[in-house]
């Protein structure tokens, strides 16, 4: 493991870690390029370098992407990759209240944290903590996605039915195009491109950007910026203190984001919004989640990036890829004729130590650039937004072209655009929307799995036993008590102080 | 130092004369290929085909003398990326990446633009048999246990494979031993499969036997499809009735002119000739594969009568 160390600051493995940290930073923060497009276009570079530095690189990208997301879910409402849409929750609520630069140095130093904590586990818990994982089968999966569902209750600031519509939307979009499993075209009308699904990154793009663009149009007449900006000395220092004076918070969020990581399959997008439910759930003052509260942030970031390194344990014990980027970095291994799973861990252990290193590495310079160029990217929203406006739309057309070479997904985007535009007049959240578009690829095919899997069992025996699954529901049923009773005793509230206001006409608002 | 304007106009001149000649040259003996080649890989990044193209593009750039261009179209289990295939110009400048029989079986459903008969193949390049897998500690440790228990518990086995291809290719497995299990198909490819078959959350799983070549630390194959042993699998034994076979090869749009189609074959059977592309191709577990274009079209029509049921 020392060994590893050392071989990652060396300065080869250190430059080109750095470049790859770099380019991360620009892929993650484009719509549309994620980390694995990010990391699949930088492969054949690769192949120029040692095999150390040539994978320091693509694990520099990528947990530089995980940060770097931030940035256009923070400034404009529009996460950078899908991995980032629980950061936009309450990090572009900040931005109106002149805290861009704070929510995004707080996310860069969440990111760091996030990945120091996931590395960590790679380094030193691969072991044990895949053996939990692989307890997660067809039915587990389904579980925790429909536990992850629950999040609802934290998003849906106003109706809690809205909420669940919007849920039941995103998973409907989610089904078009062929079943999984058993392959059956849906709601396609025999239109081919239909078959290959709605890609969940121009899905994404089309929720959350295109009606932001539409609202900063219908209100260029109100305001000619995003938000009023001025930049603040010794905010970085303050926000790490901020984040910091928060410890449970933290490794609370980067626990669950390292656990979720190494689940192959699940990725930094659940990662983060498991995350930052639950940050909502443990939190005394839950009021003001969703209204600009750096936790939501954090707790957002830590995750994603946690799950980062987390992502490649299954890789390197298994031989099994923990998300896309990890399977193009298992891709690019394999060219090279290396076996990534427990053989090369034997027969090359240096390199998966080194590989460690350096995305613990790669997480620090992550955070030295990032706080340094804060300040910088702070001044997109000084951009007048007859400018932004149209450079946002440019960038979600490229991007949703962009992620699989296919114009008919900016037709895709361009139409849930408008349609969540049109709906979030009528009170809809885009949150639980995009939830559904995320989470059906997971519920569906695992319960598919699960139910085929019953076929030769029983369905009882299949959802309901088994320690994991036991806990799954019992957070489930948990998660939604707590959200009704909540909801009771504001309602309980509410009416008890619109009595008092009636009879005794005190001005003010509750509270 | 100022130079005089008689310099410039020269300068100017001249390099329009010579851009006019150049061009000139260029057309008259235009030969194929002038410009790059886009190479079309109808799956995510990583998987099986990522692997075939990004062995190949060395090979093919060196032989064809310009850039060949990877870009992914994916989705729809290939059919988005075979469809664009189907679409493009037939000139030699847009090949895509091919696994049979997934472009047959995925070609059966409904609303597909294509007919996988009709593509101009340039050749296949490798190809797997199908291997029957358990993870190392299942309790059945031979095909005759694992058929035992099939056979006296009858539909309480189960068996992952992907998708459909999985379900019909296992389909033939199991009629051959005489066994009924019930089939768990995964999808998103085998990555998902492996952790399921670890985690004994199915009894056994279905897929390319590269697979079982690459997780032989955790993983035991049962046994193989086709008429002979495994040298990457020793002591593994051969069901000969079971045809299941993945190929991995590259095609082109339909009508593609023949005389291109032999260059980007020669090219493509240099590529594949390189010691350092068949040590990964042996590597991986796969059988490395020889073709002429006639070869191929033949090896696809096979696969299509095959699967036309």
């Amino acid at each position: 493991m020392i060994e590893g160390l050392l071989q990652t600051l060396t300065p080869s493995v250190m430059l080109w870690l750095t470049v790859g940290v770099m380019i991360g930073m620009v892929v993650g923060t484009l719509p549309g390029l994620t980390a694995t497009m990010g990391t699949a276009l930088l492969v054949p570079f690769t192949f120029a370098l040692p095999t150390d530095a040539g994978i320091a690189m693509l694990g520099g990208l990528y947990v530089c992407a995980m940060f770097s997301d931030a940035i256009p879910a923070v400034l404009v409402n529009t996460p950078g990759t899908p991995a980032a849409m629980a950061t936009a929750f309450d990090g572009h609520p900040m931005v109106h209240q002149g805290r861009g630069q704070e929510a995004i140095v707080a996310a860069c130093f969440a990111s760091a944290f996030g990945t120091l904590f996931g590395a960590g586990c790679y380094l030193l818990l691969a072991w044990p903590m895949i053996t939990i994982a692989l307890k997660f089968g067809p039915a587990e999966f389904f579980w925790l996605g429909i536990f992850a569902l629950t999040i609802i209750g934290s998003l849906a600031s106003g109706s809690i039915l809205k909420g669940l519509a919007g849920g039941a939307i995103g998973l409907l979009i989610s089904s078009i195009g062929i079943s999984h499993g058993n392959e059956i075209s849906r709601f396609t009308y025999g239109i081919p491109e239909l078959r290959g699904g709605i890609s969940l990154v121009a899905g994404l793009i089309g929720i959350f950007a295109v009606p932001q663009v539409l609202s900063m149009v219908a209100d260029l007449r109100k305001s000619d910026y995003i938000a009023d900006y001025k930049s603040k000395r010794g905010v970085t220092l303050q926000t790490v203190k901020n984040v910091l004076s928060n410890p449970i918070h933290g490794i609370r969020s980067a626990v669950i984001g390292s656990f979720i990581g190494i689940l192959p399959g699940a990725g930094s997008p659940i990662a983060a919004l498991v995350s930052y439910n639950e940050a909502v759930r443990w939190s005394k003052d839950k009021s003001k989640f969703g209204k600009g509260d750096l936790r939501g942030v954090t707790a957002s970031e830590i995750a994603n990036n946690a799950a980062a390194p987390a992502a490649m344990i299954p890789l390197v014990t298994l031989g099994v890829p923990g998300s896309s980027p990890a399977a193009v970095i298992a891709g690019a291994l394999m060219l090279r004729g290396l076996n990534p799973g427990p053989e090369l861990f034997q027969s090359d252990g240096t390199l998966v130590y080194t590989f460690g290193w350096s995305l613990l590495v790669a997480g620090i310079v992550t955070f030295i650039l990032g706080s340094l160029f804060a300040p910088l990217l702070v001044w997109i929203i000084r951009i007048p937004l007859r400018l932004l406006a149209p450079l946002i739309m440019l960038l979600a057309v490229i991007g949703a072209y962009a992620i699989r070479n296919n114009i008919f997904d900016v037709y895709l985007m361009l139409g849930l655009g408008v349609f969540v535009f049109l709906v979030r007049r009528l009170g809809f959240h885009p949150g639980p929307i995009g939830l559904g578009l995320i989470l059906g690829p997971i519920i569906e095919p695992s319960l598919v799995q699960a139910l085929y899997i019953a076929d030769a069992t029983s369905i009882g025996h299949v959802f309901f036993t088994g320690t994991i699954n036991i806990i799954l529901i019992v957070l489930t049923i948990l998660s939604i008590a707590l959200v009704l009773w909540a909801r009771w005793k504001d309602h309980v509230r509410e009416r008890a102080s619109t009595r008092l206001e009636d009879r005794t006409e005190v001005v003010g608002e509750p509270e | 130092m100022k130079k005089h304007p008689i310099f410039w106009a020269r300068a100017v001149l001249g390099a329009f004369v010579g851009a006019v000649f150049a061009v000139a040259a260029g057309g008259a003996n235009a030969e194929y290929p002038d410009k790059p080649i886009t190479f079309i890989v109808p799956y995510s990044p990583g998987g099986g085909s990522d692997q075939q193209a990004r062995r190949l593009q060395p090979g093919l750039e060196k032989a064809l003398g310009v850039e060949v261009r990877i870009i992914y179209k994916t989705g729809g289990g290939g059919a988005v990326g075979f469809s664009e295939l189907w679409r493009s110009e037939p000139d030699g400048y847009t090949i895509s990446n091919v696994v049979v029989p997934n472009i047959v079986i995925t070609s059966k459903g409904e609303g597909i633009g294509f007919k996988p008969a009709e593509f101009s193949y340039i050749g296949m390049t490798a190809r797997a048999v199908g291997a029957l897998m358990v993870p190392k500690n299942s309790p059945y440790k031979s095909l005759a246990q694992f058929v035992a228990a099939a056979k006296a518990n009858p539909g309480k086995l189960t068996v992952a494979g992907v998708g459909s291809t999985g379900a019909e290719n296992f389909a033939e497995l199991a009629d051959i031993l005489g066994i009924k299990t019930a089939y768990v198909p995964v999808s998103g490819g085998v990555g998902k499969m492996i952790p399921m078959l670890l985690g004994n959350h199915v009894d056994a799983g279905m897929t390319a036997s590269s697979h079982a070549v690459k997780h032989k630390a955790n993983i035991d194959t049962l046994v193989i499809a086709g008429p002979e042993a495994s040298a990457a699998l020793p002591g593994v034994p051969y069901e000969s009735g079971w045809t299941y076979t993945t190929t991995w090869g590259v095609m082109a749009p339909p009508g593609t002119p023949a005389d291109r189609v032999a260059i980007l074959n020669k090219a493509l059977n240099e590529a594949t000739a390189d010691p350092k592309v068949k040590e990964l191709v042996t590597n991986n577990g796969l059988l490395q594969m020889r073709q002429t274009p006639a070869e191929a079209k033949a090896y696809v029509e096979v696969a299509v009568k095959k699967f036309s049921k």
